[in-house]
Formats: C-alpha cells, sequence, structure tokens
C-alpha cells in the first residue's frame, strides 16, 4: 500500500517539522507538538473518499478511489500558510455540494487566546486546487469565531454555524454579566463563494464544544449544540434555521442538567432518518456519572433515552442511511483506545454491538458517514493514520 | 523527587508528564501534606478562576502544596497564564503519551472537563472535583478548614501555653 503509507509519512513528517519548529523557539526542553489529529471525511458524488486534516499551516485534502485501502498524495487546500485549528473538538472540514464542487472550511486560530476566524474555500476541480479563502463572517475582531459546522440545505445553500463572542465581548465592555457564548450563522446562496452577513442563533451556547449539523427531511438546517441554561446547566438546544440563518425555531434537546462551571471539550452529533426521527448522541454528567447518551430528540423531550458504552465512552458521532443507523465511539480501556460501534436495521429500535479497532496512541475523535445505503465510521491514529471500516 | 514543595517565583519550568508520573500525582499515597492537583488547559476558559484561587491560598498557607497538570504540551508561551496569575508550584504539562492514557492515569474517573482539581489532605484522603472550585469546600478537602496560623497566632498560643 505505498501510497497509504505515503500518507502517513507525510502526517508524521509534519509532526516532527511542528515540533522542531517548537524546539527552535527556545524552550530550553524538547516540547511534544500538539496532538492535532482533527480530520473530517466525506464521500464526492463519485463514490471518492475525501478526506481534510491540517500539516503545518496548511488543509491538506486526500481522495481514495478504493475506500480508504490507499490514498492520493495530497493536495494543499489553503496555498498562503496560516493557523489552523485541528486539536480536541476542532477539525477542517469538507463538504461535498449539489453542483459537484467542494467546500473545505476550518477554524483559523488568531493571536489572542481563545480567538479564531472562520475560513471557507471552494473547489471546482475535484479537490486539485481551491480558491483563495474567504472569512466567512463581517465581524472580524479578534474574538471567537471558531468550532464552524456546515450543512447544505435542501436548495443547495449552505449554512455555517459557528460560537461566537461578540456578545460576550460587548457584556464586558458594558460591565455586565454573560452565560457561556453565543452561536451565529451566515448563509451562501452560491456555493460558498460569498456570504450574507452573518445572523444570531442564540445566546448562551457553551464555548468550546463541537456543535451538530444536519438537514431536516424538508432540507432545512437543524443544528445542536451544548447549551448554558440558567444559572449554569449544560445541556443541549436544537434549532431550525430560516432561509437567512436565523432561527426559526430553538428548543431543549436534553435533559440532564448538568450544572458545572466547566468546559466539557464534548459536543454533540446529529442526524436525521427519512422517516423524520432526529437521532442524537451527546455526552452528559447525569447524578455524578459522566456518559455518553443516545436519544431520539422529540417535541416532547427525548424518546428512548439510554447510556451509549461504557463508562469511558467518548465522542460519539452517529448517521443515517435509510432505516439503518450507526453509532461509534472511542473508548480507553486502561491500556489502548477502542473504537466500538452499535449498528440499528429498525431505525433506532435495537441495536447490535461492534468491536471495530483498537490503538495503542493518539487518535482523532470517530466520524460516522455514509454513501447511498452504505455507512462506515473513519477514523485516524497516530499509529495507523487515516482508516475507513464498513459497518454492517 | 515527584512532589516537592511550593516553589517561590519565578516559576518552575514544565515537567514532560509521563503515565507513571501521571498515577503518582493521581495516587492520594504520593501526597504527604495537603496538596492541590489542578489540571488545566489553555482551551479552557473557567480554568484561570481556580488556578487564580488556588494560587492565593497557596502562598498564604505554607501547609498547602500546589501542583498544576497543563492537559496539553508545553508549547511556546503554555507558561503564559501560569506566570500572569503568578501560580506556584511544580508545573507539568501533557508529553508523548495519548492524552488517554494520561488522563486515565491521573484520575480514572475523569471525563476530561476542565477545569478538574484532585484535592489530598495528606492522611490518605482524596477528592476530585470538576468546574470552579469553592474556597471553603476546597479547605475541607484539603482537611484546612482552619486558617493557617499567622506569626501572631503562633506567638498568642506560646503566652498561652502554661
Amino acid at each position: 500500500m505505498p501510497l497509504r503509507t505515503t500518507a502517513r509519512m507525510l502526517v508524521v513528517a509534519a509532526l516532527a517539522l511542528a515540533a522542531g519548529a517548537a524546539c527552535a523557539q527556545g524552550m530550553g526542553r524538547m516540547p511534544m507538538p500538539k496532538a492535532e489529529y482533527g480530520t473530517s471525511a466525506v464521500f464526492a458524488g463519485d463514490g471518492t473518499l475525501i478526506a481534510v486534516t491540517k500539516q503545518g499551516e496548511h488543509v491538506m485534502l486526500y481522495r481514495s478511489p478504493d475506500e480508504g485501502r490507499t490514498w492520493s498524495p495530497p493536495a494543499v487546500v489553503n496555498a498562503v500558510p496560516e493557523a489552523i485549528s485541528a486539536d480536541g473538538e476542532n477539525r477542517p472540514k469538507i463538504l461535498a455540494l449539489p453542483d459537484g464542487a467542494l467546500l473545505a472550511t476550518w477554524t483559523r486560530p488568531l493571536g489572542k487566546p481563545f480567538s479564531g476566524a472562520v475560513r471557507a474555500a471552494r473547489s471546482e476541480d475535484g479537490g486539485a486546487t481551491f480558491s483563495p479563502p474567504l472569512t466567512v463572517h463581517r465581524d472580524r475582531r479578534e474574538i471567537t469565531h471558531r468550532f464552524e459546522a456546515p450543512v447544505v440545505d435542501g436548495a443547495g445553500r449552505i449554512f455555517l454555524a459557528w460560537i461566537d463572542k461578540r456578545d460576550l465581548e460587548s457584556a464586558r465592555t458594558a460591565g455586565k454579566g454573560y452565560r457561556g457564548a453565543a452561536v451565529y450563522a451566515a448563509v451562501s446562496d452560491d456555493g460558498g463563494r460569498t456570504f450574507r452577513p452573518e445572523v444570531k442563533v442564540a445566546d448562551h451556547s457553551c464555548e468550546c464544544c463541537r456543535i451538530a449539523a444536519a438537514p431536516d427531511t424538508d432540507g432545512v438546517p437543524l443544528i445542536l449544540w451544548r447549551h448554558v441554561f440558567e444559572p449554569n446547566e449544560r445541556d443541549h438546544s436544537l434549532a431550525r434555521l430560516g432561509p437567512g440563518g436565523a432561527p426559526s425555531s430553538v428548543t431543549r434537546a436534553t435533559f440532564e442538567r448538568w450544572k458545572i462551571d466547566a468546559c466539557p471539550h464534548h459536543g454533540p452529533a446529529l442526524a436525521v432518518a427519512p422517516d423524520g426521527t432526529r437521532h442524537a448522541v451527546w455526552f452528559n454528567v447525569k447524578e455524578g456519572e459522566g456518559r455518553v447518551f443516545y436519544g431520539r430528540l422529540t417535541a416532547h423531550g427525548v424518546a428512548g433515552q439510554r447510556s451509549v458504552g461504557g463508562e469511558r465512552a467518548a465522542h460519539a458521532d452517529l448517521a443515517v442511511a435509510g432505516q439503518r443507523l450507526a453509532i461509534a465511539w472511542k473508548e480507553f480501556d486502561g491500556e489502548r483506545t477502542q473504537l466500538r460501534a452499535e449498528i440499528s436495521g429498525d431505525g433506532g429500535v435495537s441495536f447490535r454491538p461492534l468491536a471495530v479497532a483498537q490503538t495503542a496512541a493518539a487518535s482523532d475523535q470517530p466520524r460516522v458517514i455514509g454513501r447511498g445505503d452504505d455507512l462506515f465510521v473513519f477514523w485516524r491514529t497516530e499509529g495507523e493514520g487515516m482508516r475507513l471500516f464498513a459497518l454492517r | 523527587m515527584l512532589l516537592g514543595a511550593a516553589a517561590a517565583f519565578p516559576a518552575e519550568p514544565f515537567v514532560i508528564l509521563d503515565r507513571g508520573q501521571a498515577r503518582a500525582l493521581g495516587d492520594a499515597a504520593s501526597h504527604a501534606a495537603p496538596t492541590i492537583v489542578a489540571l488545566w488547559s489553555s482551551e479552557c476558559v473557567h480554568c484561570k478562576k481556580n488556578l487564580r484561587r488556588f494560587a492565593d491560598m497557596a502562598k498564604a498557607d505554607s501547609r498547602l502544596r500546589l501542583i498544576t497538570v497543563a492537559t496539553e504540551p508545553a508549547v511556546d508561551g503554555l507558561s503564559g497564564p501560569l506566570d500572569r496569575l503568578g501560580v506556584p508550584g511544580r508545573r507539568y504539562a501533557y508529553g508523548a503519551a495519548p492524552p488517554e492514557a494520561l488522563a486515565y492515569a491521573l484520575d480514572s474517573k475523569w471525563r476530561g472537563e476542565l477545569p478538574r482539581t484532585l484535592f489530598f489532605d495528606g492522611r490518605g484522603g482524596k477528592a476530585a472535583v470538576s468546574g470552579v472550585a469553592d474556597e471553603a469546600a476546597a479547605r475541607r478537602h484539603l482537611g484546612l478548614s482552619a486558617p493557617p496560623a499567622t506569626s501572631e497566632t503562633r506567638l498568642r498560643k506560646l503566652k498561652e501555653t502554661p
């Protein structure tokens, strides 16, 4: 598998370079590079698997014609180097657009702590080249605009939602308090070439958990995020976004009532089945125990809620394909990180467990993706590189 | 060696944490004096409150030892928040071991939320608390509910001693 090996070597080389650069800054001892394995994957319209990740100050795009067994040499998304977030809940993302183009998005950290800009770049040649990246939001202050979540609606419009601290900053300036951060969104009507001015989705989101996004059955974007309910309950909210990005509805989605002033660094995932069922996985602490939960979000609360995996299950993702539903998560067993999954063939009524893979090294969060009626889990690890596993 | 006394400022450089050190830091048997092990990261907006509070407590009470663990590698600038807040004590930062392995070794019940604090009373007692810490509760966990003796109170006690 020479091409696959090449991809791994490039990742290792990039990390070695990062280590060397940090060492040259006079730390006085050999520092370790950040574990920045944040990677996203999607199937393009022709069935090709596409992955985007960070190497140094570039987002890099890889293509695989054979479900991750071999990978092409990478293409550079941003020709001009810039800082890129790819640790923890951060990662570059890639959308396969209805017009056949690709849209890469990422967060560019700025100088101040917690600051960032949401960036986007479009490719019309299958990912070989990209347009110069643009900053999606009009607000250019050096504050938080991070953890972007892209989704395409039924009309082909691109919605980008992110965590934004402009309201927190305004409150601080006015000497007032403000709970958490906010969620903002911007819409592109032209495939990501331009974006309309951003609008607020909600005040009082949690500060640093990834946002989940998925189209509803009518194509309207849904976003699910960790919210800070009064006084400090870190549950989740669900919004349907109108054509301009402003929400047509916002509802409380989960009810563990985890009261804490802390950063969970643990965002949810959402998938909508053809019958309209809103499947979700999320992490919360309930009765003193931190668990990953699965449930179906309804207008009347959560249906079928249960914990997923063991007491160290973490960073679950899920996707649907017709009546098939797959959940994947990682779970450290004391020695290794296990990649586990549950598969349902009946819309989430019953599930079958599956042990997928394991690693002894650092790893990214797993991503469940679909292609037609097939579901897969994509997982990048320090030791094994980028891998795709069919969930059957 | 592992659990040295709180250093006076200027602060120590980061010690790169391995699994063995992490296990020792999380083990009550390693701590013969009231000790705070404060887990934090540069990505945690709530951690500064704890670091400031613990720094003040450690400076005001020589019985208390403070150890910090950055749950990320010691890249350039990581010491900035500790330096600005005047946080004393040994400073650890994550190293080459997988982050999940270090987290498990430090505190197998911890799920990654920050701040996370391990309080040791120096007599085998341990409490793990997530979120911004309350000082009174912290003192209870540390077995330091009574305020530290000042030179004045020490003198008074000496005088009262028959």
